[in-house]
């Protein structure tokens, strides 16, 4: 890395504003030749308007772009990608039906006499692939390949174009941690090669991991670059949020000895070898938040839909204090007051081109007042809507504003203060504040908080092992849809778990399998 | 006040939609080198004499009131994202065998035709309720099995007009067709009202299931936006995922639309069949409701009060088409004018709805600037 080289890239005092809100003030960024330049942020930090700026998606309305010292205007990203820049969006944009080749060319075909000509570009494919490790395979068909392969189609793409400094959104968040790694094998490859690359995150692990310096980001305005040697992912975090940051721990234990909900021997086969999931058992009590930590894909889903009665189990029973509701369809399990907090919002939560009213609705719409055996009621829906707006602090004009005009924090809140503003007697949560900004997190544990206190069984399923350790009062461990481990959250640390979570650990004496 | 402006704001786009529809239609028939103000002229032609001009009302509405009920009968289906492509086939079937059955009794005259009704329902129903479990349990797509069973249906009612149905008075020669459905049996037209209105009598019934129609319409406008099937069944189609998550079965969804769509498209047939034929023959049964019910559903975006509108522009459409041939306008004109004004309200309700869409994130966001969401900030004025 040369450490005093005149930034390749440099950002002045870029301020962008939209009809209400200022998106960017007073950012400044410099990019370095060879390094990996992270940008941190909370979600609407300005991260993203900040990267279409300097892609020419935007034009900023005051500061200056430096490429090589020299001040430029793009009106496009055309102009952007012709000084040497190249972006990678979190959503890839490929033609699944067109070869890789094909894709990468896609828009810059090379001609020789009116005709394509793709013997050259497959040259300088296979160049850049064996350049910068990329591995690929310059006539597979996209649609066959893993959204690691897509996303390396992507940045040889920008490659091809000639890029010197590639802008990655978000990169890792739809990658395995495997593949994370290789994408970082790539950067470091990219790096050595003199090129740039900006990337955008808000997993400050793997920032402090990848980058040569961070430029952090809050509320529009740069806060600060920082060095990821001298710095924790704490201090990091601090600095993003701009204040204490708050924790997850609960204070005292208030488990009761009554089973909530109980699940014995559940068992529930798949076409493969292996069962989704196997002898699972355990107990919820009120009062009690039991984790299940694991690496994604390892049964988590499973075991959530079928306390759910969203999928039919194979063997086993589930009953909720004392009846048995193996049977019950999802329906009967949500009137009976199991709320329901599903991972993915957008897909399983809300419906997006609803109202926030009708919202308030799904899933409780068999609950009086508002809901109802045969009708529904939406002036009553509405109140509550409101009334959820108002104590869960979502931010929207009303009951009336579409989901989908709402920001990720909001939404979630949303769908909290929905599940929770009923009386529950058990309330499954998976992933409660993934994408979910730190603000957010912290109303949203302490919502946890309050519920547990007055006596609400919760099973959590989450990938922040310091959320689970914080709020979970036992912790199951998963592993190929078996319970392997059972840990008091109190005295294990998070490398303890991730041990447990790979495999690398196995239970041995107290922590056995159940 | 408010209100005002939000229904003008509501009904603006497709206005200004009819009216690109007409200028489109009107260089079509430039191009085929007749004169589009005088197309324009027939199409609001009524006919000269007070006596025309009420037997053209009363085609108007003959013609409106099945294109509503199979309008409403494809928009169950619609709002969950079910393509109930066979209402064309459940009507047939329904009003064949409620002919047949309707001959076979005879009751009071209210309890006669109520029975007619339902026995059309439950037929239309009955037949909606193949694709349905074929989907439930085999996953076949309903829009390929409604598709074949429209075929089979022309067989089938076909064989009940001949084997079951058949009326044995018939003379060799004489087309098939049901027994006629004795005097209690049919729905009393609307002719008289027209006298009681100060206006001419049709000669031709009108026919006063319309009265039914309505009525219809507004318990499905009920049903849809205040019980609890016409959430889920919201729910399901804008997202069946989320619906699933929360309780709501698809399966049971998709049963419980099917049977409701044909139960509706069982009515289609009847205005006809109550008003004026009284007998189910092959040759005279007016097919195609079912087809051009799917157009009127998506202009009418699947609310009754938009499907009522659709089905009375549609029909006035149709009712001009005689017209437009005695000045030389071929009655296509007629059929492509449909097709261009339901793409040309597609289209603009579409980029109307998108603004809206826009202009309510805007709002969100001033709302809460801070943690407004990034994908909506790069909504406008992308261009990659």
């Amino acid at each position: 890395m040369t450490e005093n080289a005149a930034p390749v890239i440099e950002l002045t005092g870029i301020t962008k504003r939209f009809p209400g809100v200022v998106a960017n003030s007073d950012v400044h960024l410099a990019v370095k030749p060879g390094e990996v330049h992270a940008v941190v942020g909370e979600n609407g930090a300005g991260k993203s308007t900040l990267m279409k700026i300097l892609y020419g998606m935007y034009q900023p309305d005051e500061g200056t772009i430096s490429v090589d010292g020299a001040p430029v205007e793009f009106g496009s990203p055309r102009d952007a990608i012709s000084a040497g820049i190249g972006m990678v969006h979190q959503h890839f944009m490929l033609a699944d039906n067109f070869t890789v080749l094909e894709n990468i060319v896609l828009g810059a075909e090379p001609t020789s006499g009116g005709r394509l000509d793709f013997g050259a570009a497959r040259t300088k494919i296979q160049e850049i692939s064996d350049r910068y490790g990329l591995g690929l395979r310059p006539d597979r068909m996209v649609e066959e390949l893993s959204v690691a392969d897509r996303q390396r189609i992507e940045i040889a793409k920008v490659l091809y174009r000639g890029a010197r400094v590639l802008i990655l959104d978000e990169p890792t968040a739809v990658l395995v941690p495997q593949e994370v790694d290789a994408l970082f094998e790539n950067l470091a490859e990219l790096r050595s090669a003199g090129l740039s690359v900006i990337f955008i995150s808000h997993k400050l692990d793997e920032v402090l991991q990848v980058a040569d310096r961070i430029t952090v980001i809050r509320r529009g305005a740069t806060v600060g670059t920082v060095d990821p040697q001298a710095t924790t992912s704490r201090q990091l975090a601090e600095l993003m949020v701009g204040s204490e940051l708050p924790t997850p721990e609960t204070t005292e234990s208030t488990v009761t000895e009554v089973v909530e909900l109980a699940v014995a021997d559940l068992r529930i086969c798949s076409d493969g070898e292996r069962d989704l999931l196997s002898d699972i058992t355990f107990d919820a009590r009120q009062g009690e938040i039991v984790g299940f930590a694991g690496v994604e894909g390892n049964g988590q889903s499973e075991l959530v839909e079928a306390i759910m009665g969203l999928r039919k189990p194979d063997a086993g029973t589930i009953t909720l204090g004392s009846q048995d509701m193996t049977a019950w369809s999802a329906q009967d399990r949500r009137a009976a007051g199991i709320g329901f907090i599903p991972e993915d919002r957008h897909r399983q939560a809300l419906l997006l081109d609803a109202p926030l009213w009708e919202n308030r609705l799904l899933g409780w719409q068999t609950k009086a007042p508002a809901g109802g055996r045969y009708w529904i009621r939406p002036r009553l829906a509405r109140q509550e809507a409101a009334a959820i707006m108002t104590e869960y602090d979502v931010r929207a004009p009303g009951p009336d504003t579409m989901a989908d005009a709402l920001s990720g924090g909001n939404q979630q809140k949303f769908v909290i203060g929905r599940e929770m503003s009923t009386k529950l007697r058990v309330l499954v949560a998976a992933h409660p504040t993934r994408g979910v900004d730190v603000g957010a997190q912290a109303a949203i544990w302490d919502r946890l908080r309050e519920a547990r206190a007055a006596g609400l069984a919760t099973v959590l399923i989450s990938a922040d092992l310091e959320e689970l350790l914080g709020l979970s009062d036992t912790l199951y461990v998963l592993l190929r849809g078996r319970i392997v481990a059972k840990l008091d959250p109190a005295d294990v640390t998070p490398e303890i778990l991730g041990g447990y979570m790979t495999g690398a650990v196995t239970a041995n004496g107290e922590a056995a399998e159940r | 006040m408010t209100w005002l402006l939000q229904l003008a704001r509501r009904i603006a786009p497709t206005l200004v939609a009819l009216v690109m529809a007409l200028l489109i239609t009107g260089v079509f028939i430039l191009i085929i080198g007749e004169n589009p103000l005088a197309a324009l002229g027939a199409l609001f032609d009524f006919g000269d004499s007070a006596t025309a001009q009420a037997n053209s009302i009363g085609v108007w509405i003959n013609r409106a009131t099945p294109l509503f009920l199979s309008g409403l009968a494809v928009s169950i289906g619609f709002r969950m994202g079910l393509f109930n492509i066979g209402v064309e086939g459940q009507y047939r079937v329904a009003t064949v065998i409620a002919a047949g059955v309707g001959a076979a009794i005879v009751l009071p005259a209210p309890l006669h035709i109520l029975v007619i009704v339902l026995v059309a329902m439950a037929a239309g129903a009955a037949y909606a309720a193949i694709p349905a479990v074929l989907k439930t349990t085999r996953g076949v797509s309903e829009v390929i099995s409604t598709i074949m069973l429209n075929s089979i249906a022309i067989g089938l009612a076909a064989w009940f007009v001949r084997s079951p149905f058949a009326d044995p008075d018939l003379g060799a020669g004489e087309t098939a067709a049901t027994r006629p459905i004795d005097e209690s049996g049919h729905f009393p037209g609307l002719n008289d009202l027209f006298g009681t209105l100060g206006l001419e009598e049709p000669r031709r019934p009108v026919h006063g299931f319309v009265v039914v129609a309505i009525v219809v319409g507004i318990v499905m406008a009920v049903v849809l936006s205040r019980s609890r099937f016409g959430f889920e069944l919201r729910a399901s189609g804008l997202n069946a995922l989320a619906a699933a998550a929360n309780g709501i079965s698809s399966k049971a969804m998709v049963i419980k639309a099917m049977l409701l769509s044909g139960a509706l498209a069982g009515l289609v047939g009847l205005p006809d069949l109550l008003g004026s034929a009284h007998r189910f023959q092959t040759d005279s049964f007016v097919a195609g409701y079912g087809f051009t019910g799917i157009a009127v559903a998506l202009l009418g975006r699947n609310r009754p009060g938009g499907i009522a509108l659709a089905a009375l522009l549609f029909a006035f459409l149709d009712r001009a088409g005689p017209r437009l041939q005695s000045e030389g306008i071929p009655p296509a004109a007629v059929t492509i004018m449909q097709g261009i004004v339901v793409l040309s309200v597609l289209i603009v309700d579409e980029v109307a709805r998108r603004r809206l869409r826009r202009r309510e994130e805007r709002r969100a966001r001033a709302q809460d600037p801070a943690t407004r969401s990034e994908e909506s900030a790069a909504q406008p004025e992308v261009s990659s």
